[in-house]
């Protein structure tokens, strides 16, 4: 959903970053993107490339996505679980008393790059 | 090659200004609601109905968000509550910015709740804080009985879901238990309001849960 937006939010995150840093080139741009996020990832690679190819410091930075899974903490038997569709219940002990820890994750973790 | 550590949220500049809003609002004790729905599921007339119930007893404020047309904020307006109206002219989703400008054509002396509707859209509003309190979701009986699993990242990142439309159930083939199944497998914790704008029913529950919602603000 959107990922031209967001790709381009990233590209304007390290290009500032660039500038701070004085960075000739960009060479990696890792990201943690979470299963529950609503981003298409390939969608969003696509749109990073053809957006980096229009500035020379970004031009061939490659992408890497660490995909984040969309797990629960279930609260009564103290355990961790994979969520599927999103449906909250614990696997283990079928209650209803779960928190999401990870998975809806947006970040830009970190950038390479030269400095001269 | 250097290794430079960003750790930024991808939505950061959008959540900065949320908190923003977040933050003056609250300070002038203001509850606000984002109000979440498809196209056509009656958004604008619970409005124009809570407005009208509430008259005297709350002071509210509106947010009209759409893609074209002032025609909601009209129907508002003629309520007697304050209204601001956002086109997006193509944007289907409100962002905080659009929020932060609307606000700044509103007099927020003495209101109690801000309302903001959002653009008919169960996919892309879930993702972008406004500074809101609380986030409503509105299905309606004409909808289709499925749409919890189908969009569940609206389902699970609302705080209530108001169903509507109920006087249309003898029409539809419409389950409402399996809607409120799906619903809150999603989001055990989310508070449903049955009720139709048409004939009134459920109306009386959600305006009273709205008043004890300002009440909470205000201590």
């Amino acid at each position: 959903m959107h990922e031209l937006a967001i790709a381009q939010s990233i590209i304007e995150a390290i290009e500032a970053k660039a500038v701070e840093c004085n960075a000739t080139s960009v060479k990696g741009v890792r990201l943690k993107i979470g299963e529950a996020s609503g981003v298409v990832t390939d969608s969003l690679s696509f749109c990073f490339e053809m957006l980096v190819s229009l500035n020379p410091v970004l031009a061939g930075a490659q992408l890497s996505i660490d995909d984040v899974p969309h797990r629960a903490y279930c609260r009564h038997c103290d355990k961790e679980f994979a969520i599927t569709n999103f449906v909250a219940q614990c696997p283990i002990c079928q209650e209803w008393s779960s928190e999401v820890i990870s998975g809806t994750e947006l970040q830009i973790i970190e950038m390479e790059i030269e400095t001269s | 090659m250097v290794k430079v550590t960003i750790a930024q949220n991808i939505l950061a500049a959008n959540d900065t200004i949320a908190h923003e809003i977040q933050q003056n609002l609250s300070a002038r004790a203001i509850r606000t609601l984002n109000i979440m729905s498809s196209p056509g599921a009656g958004k604008t007339t619970l409005l124009e109905r809570t407005i009208a119930r509430l008259r005297g007893r709350l002071s509210v404020g509106v947010i009209e968000g759409d893609v074209e047309t002032s025609a909601d904020a009209e129907r508002i307006e003629a309520v007697g509550a304050q209204t601001v109206q956002i086109n997006t002219r193509g944007a289907c989703h409100l962002e905080a910015h659009m929020i932060r400008d609307a606000l700044a054509q509103i007099e927020l002396a003495g209101l109690d709740l801000l309302v903001i509707e959002n653009i008919g859209n169960l996919v892309c509003p879930a993702a972008w804080n406004l500074g809101e309190d609380t986030r409503i979701v509105v299905v309606s009986t004409t909808e289709g009985d499925d749409k919890p699993a189908k969009y569940p990242q609206m389902f699970a990142a609302s705080e209530v879901m108001v169903v509507n439309k109920l006087d249309l159930l003898p029409y539809v083939d419409y389950d409402l238990r399996k809607v409120k199944r799906q619903a809150l497998a999603i989001n055990p914790h989310l508070r449903i309001f049955e009720l139709s704008c048409r004939t009134g029913e459920g109306l009386d529950a959600w305006c009273e849960w709205l008043i004890t919602l300002i009440q909470g603000v205000h201590g």
